[in-house]
């Protein structure tokens, strides 16, 4: 590490790094558009100009993504000669920006505003007619491009190039007619073309998916963990006014995902969206339908109805976490049962960058505590001879599949799952939260714990996973239920 | 007109381009002098810096000096090279396009030259795309030289080898940007590089190499057959030696001439392109291109060195002297410049891409009759806000900078068209038509 001044103070700085990064590492604010801490610098945009003065020579404005640490140096974010020249830079960057902002989906989020909003000048001084471009351009299935508010910073360009290694997009034409294109006008492909909508630096790149969906100040963010794969990814999780999942975005962690995410954990909220939840339990009625019930009411059930016993098959979910995990064991040393969990087959989705083939996000985490990997089939015909059986946790039903309907309803089967799980052999269902509704760890294939976090409230009625659990462990134990307060459904 | 002259000397005759014509003018004698002596490169070098040879691209960089940042071969062993730039794109230049043509051997001699002092393996010639006729013959000359074992491996019986290889550009005035011209090479958009890293460190393909200009390395067979003294008789103390200056615009008799540093800008219009045509008064000129700053007709016994023209605002630059008579209208020549610089501006740097697009379309407005009182200080702010430095390459300078020297000489005549709501020069029946 290298020591140079900043504003006045001494820091630290990585000399192989550029200028702007010790600044950034300092949370000394500088605007940046075509640097990207992940990708290589270019200084083409030339917003992050700072001042900078190197032993005798006067201080010149420079811009930081391109200006090599040096000891001694001293650094000023903040002089006259630095706001003016990021303020003309601005005014040149807005010089053919539609200022579409109110009907852009990237407002609030974007740096051109905000950039604009700290340093920039509220009047425009152009009357020359801005330009026009495509506003509607396919990029493939993930992205659409408005080519007029692109600033050019050729991030999205450089990702292709250097992070998935498949370059696909081009800077074309020349000078003021430069646009962003893909070679030939062919659709993106690959999985991570979602990554250069986090990417842009203003509203050019929009996902499909999101675009005119959420306003982002309406957006609650959470941290979480991407529950496609064993990767477990670092995510945010964003939820439009308590209710749906609008986004997952990757979430910096040097150890697991850098800045990106594949476009299957991004687009990864549909079971979480989800309108068929188990708002409570249901236990079977005698007509054979079901019927809604308190879960402190269903739990009662389950001791009834006998399901609690050594020779009940217990399966988990693969979405179970850590902490989850350790009740359940709890409750199965408690019947004397072995608990597995259901392992789905590797998908073809594995990749060089980040997605495992894996569907298991805590395959690590639930082996390590001692739970069986198997498989669907194994688990059904496990389940066909034994006379009671424990499923638990979100998707487990779904990840069973076929053979559970095919199951003898003479069974007695308990269900912890978010979804009614109904199947003849299925006698008592309780609702639990899934994972954005839910605190707990993961451990994804290298052993890093990730943590996942409630993005949103499960709805009421439903209990923590791990509250059933120690309940059901309970009724086990004393064979007698413990009273509990009424309203205390959480 | 009585100075001495060698850059030209030889052209005139009819095979000036073959080698017979070369060598009968004593070519190849300094290389085959180094080759035969064993020349130390470092001897070069200093004999180099002694000359004051300057870069003639426009930058005016000691060439010595600048032979001297290559890295030393002992211990740095990668692939070296020279790019030669004969990508001859600036409005008004047109000096380069004489030597390849008439003078290829010259101009071949020199990189050969350069080479062996910069312990160089290969040459690429860049040369500008609608320069057919120079191309061909430069290509012509190298084939010439290869049978004679000029070019190639052990050149001359020597243990010096060195490639030379010719491309031809595609029409970008960016690919004569030293770092756009690498990556034009490169096969690859002419995008200029940020520096640092700078070529001597990392060029062509990564390894260690100097851009010089025709002109540049043309001078260097002269000064190793004459010495570096006898270049230092001519031209000024800074300015040493002579150069092509291409004079061009509203002359009798445009054309290239050889001119010692520190002449009279006045003498070179008079006495060699025959004064200002039809009679007519010179209003204005660029001493050194149309990226250099316009200075009026009172500046015209300013001699023409790096110093001086610097004194009066504006830049030496490629000696490209584009003269303007009465008749011209600054708006109008401001407007065609500011549009060459919006069309060949790589679009890399915002302050470039927007700002010579913008400069462009305030000068057209003005022009026809649509300009606003604020534009003047609009087009000096938007200049300030593109210059010095602010960009990777200096294409966003070339810009401003014409546009604050024709607001700093010109402004009541950029206000008069405002004013008038029109170019007040026009004659009626052409305002009205």
């Amino acid at each position: 590490m290298t020591k140079i001044i900043l504003n006045g103070r001494e820091i630290e700085a990585d000399p192989k790094q550029p200028l702007i990064a010790a600044i950034h590492a300092d949370e000394t604010p500088v605007p940046h558009y075509c640097y990207h801490p992940g990708l290589s610098p270019v200084g083409s945009c030339r917003i992050c100009q700072v001042e900078v003065k190197q032993g005798e020579m006067p201080a010149r404005v420079v811009v930081a993504c391109r200006t090599p640490v040096a000891a001694g140096m001293v650094v000023n974010t903040e002089s006259e000669g630095a706001h003016k020249a990021r303020k003309e830079c601005l005014e040149f960057l807005l010089k053919n920006h539609p200022l579409d902002c109110p009907i852009c989906d990237k407002a609030g989020e974007c740096t051109l505003q905000d950039y604009s909003f700290d340093e920039g000048q509220g009047v425009g001084r152009s009357v020359e007619p801005r330009r026009k471009l495509e506003k509607r351009k396919s990029l493939g299935d993930v992205i659409l491009l408005d080519q007029e508010r692109c600033i050019l910073c050729s991030r999205c360009v450089r990702f292709f190039e250097e992070v998935p290694k498949s370059p696909q997009l081009v800077v074309s034409q020349r000078g003021a007619h430069s646009v962003i294109e893909t070679f030939m006008d062919r659709p993106l492909t690959g999985n991570y073309q979602g990554n250069i909508a986090d990417l842009c630096p203003v509203g050019a790149l929009t996902l499909k998916e999101f675009r005119f969906e959420a306003r982002v100040w309406n957006l609650k963010k959470s941290a979480s963990t991407c529950a496609e794969c064993s990767r477990g990814c670092a995510i945010t999780t964003e939820v439009l006014r308590g209710k749906s999942v609008e986004r997952f975005r990757p979430r910096y962690d040097a150890a697991k995902n850098g800045y990106w995410m594949c476009d299957t954990g991004r687009f990864a909220w549909g079971h979480a969206n989800s309108e068929e939840r188990l708002a409570g339990s249901a236990v079977r009625a005698s007509g054979g339908g079901w019927q809604a019930v308190d879960t402190a009411d269903a739990i009662e059930s389950v001791r009834d109805l006998g399901a609690l016993r050594a020779d009940a098959v217990v399966i988990a979910s693969p979405f179970l976490t850590v902490e989850e995990g350790r009740e359940l064991l709890e409750l199965c040393s408690a019947l004397g049962a072995k608990p597995s969990f259901v392992s789905p087959p590797a998908n073809d989705l594995k990749d060089d960058l980040l997605h495992t083939g894996d569907p298991c996000p805590n395959r690590r985490g639930l082996t390590d505590l001692g739970f069986e990997a198997a498989t669907a089939e194994e688990l059904c015909e496990r389940l066909a001879q034994a006379p009671a059986a424990l499923l638990v946790g979100e998707r487990v039903g779904e990840l069973l599949g076929d053979g559970l309907a095919e199951l003898s309803d003479a069974k007695r089967l308990v269900a912890l799952e978010c979804h009614l799980l109904d199947i003849p052999a299925a006698d008592i269902c309780i609702g639990v939260p899934n994972h954005v509704e839910r605190t707990g760890t993961w451990i994804n294939i290298d052993g890093i714990e990730g943590k996942i976090g409630p993005a949103r409230q499960a709805p009421s009625g439903v209990w923590r996973t791990t509250r059933v659990l120690s309940e059901l462990c309970a009724a086990v134990g004393a064979g007698a239920r413990q009273p509990l307060a009424k309203g205390d459904a959480r | 007109m009585s100075h001495e002259t060698f850059l030209l000397d030889r052209i005139g005759s009819e095979d000036s381009h073959t080698l017979d014509g070369y060598k009968r003018a004593g070519g190849y004698e300094a290389l085959a002098g180094i080759l035969k002596d064993g020349r130390d490169p470092a001897d070069l070098i200093e004999e180099f810096k002694a000359s004051g040879l300057r870069g003639r691209g426009g930058a005016g960089f000691p060439t010595g000096l600048k032979f001297s940042f290559m890295p030393d071969p002992a211990k740095d062993k990668r692939t070296r090279y020279i790019a030669l730039n004969a990508d001859e794109s600036e409005p008004g230049t047109c000096k380069d396009r004489v030597l390849l043509r008439e003078d290829p051997h010259g101009v071949l001699e020199g990189c050969l030259i350069a080479a062996y002092t910069m312990r160089v393996q290969a040459v690429y010639i860049y040369v500008r795309g609608e320069y057919r006729v120079p191309y061909q013959r430069m290509a012509e000359a190298i084939a010439e030289a290869r049978k004679a074992g000029l070019v190639g491996k052990e050149v001359l019986g020597s243990d010096f080898t060195c490639e030379v290889y010719m491309h031809k550009g595609a029409g970008a005035y960016i690919c004569g940007e030293e770092t756009g011209l690498m990556e034009s090479l490169e096969g690859k958009r002419g995008h200029p590089r940020p520096k640092p890293p700078f070529p001597a460190g990392f060029g062509l393909w990564g390894q260690p190499t100097t851009v010089n200009n025709v002109e540049t390395l043309f001078n260097l067979p002269f000064i190793v057959n004459r010495g570096a003294d006898w270049f230092r008789t001519m031209g000024t103390e800074k300015s040493t030696g002579n150069f092509l200056c291409g004079i061009s615009g509203h002359v009798n008799k445009p054309g290239v001439y050889e001119v010692p540093f520190g002449i009279t800008a006045r003498t070179i219009l008079e006495d060699y392109a025959g004064g200002v045509w039809k009679g007519r008064e010179l209003k204005a000129w660029f001493p050194g291109g149309s990226s250099t700053g316009l200075v009026p007709a009172s500046f015209i016994d300013t001699a023409m060195d790096h110093d001086s023209i610097k004194g009066i605002g504006s830049m030496f630059g490629t000696a490209a002297m584009i003269m303007l008579d009465e008749t011209a209208c600054v708006v109008r020549s401001s407007h065609v410049i500011a549009r060459f610089y919006d069309h060949e501006s790589c679009g890399q740097c915002s302050q470039c891409r927007e700002g010579t697009q913008w400069l462009s379309q305030i000068f057209e407005r003005i022009e026809a009759g649509q300009g606003r009182p604020q534009d003047v200080e609009l087009l000096v702010e938007l200049s300030h806000g593109m210059t010095p430095g602010k960009t990777i390459c200096a294409l966003s300078d070339a810009a401003a900078i014409p546009t604050l020297s024709v607001v700093k000489h010109f402004r009541a005549e950029i206000e008069a068209h405002v004013e008038h709501a029109g170019c007040p020069l026009r004659a009626p029946a052409e305002a009205t038509a």
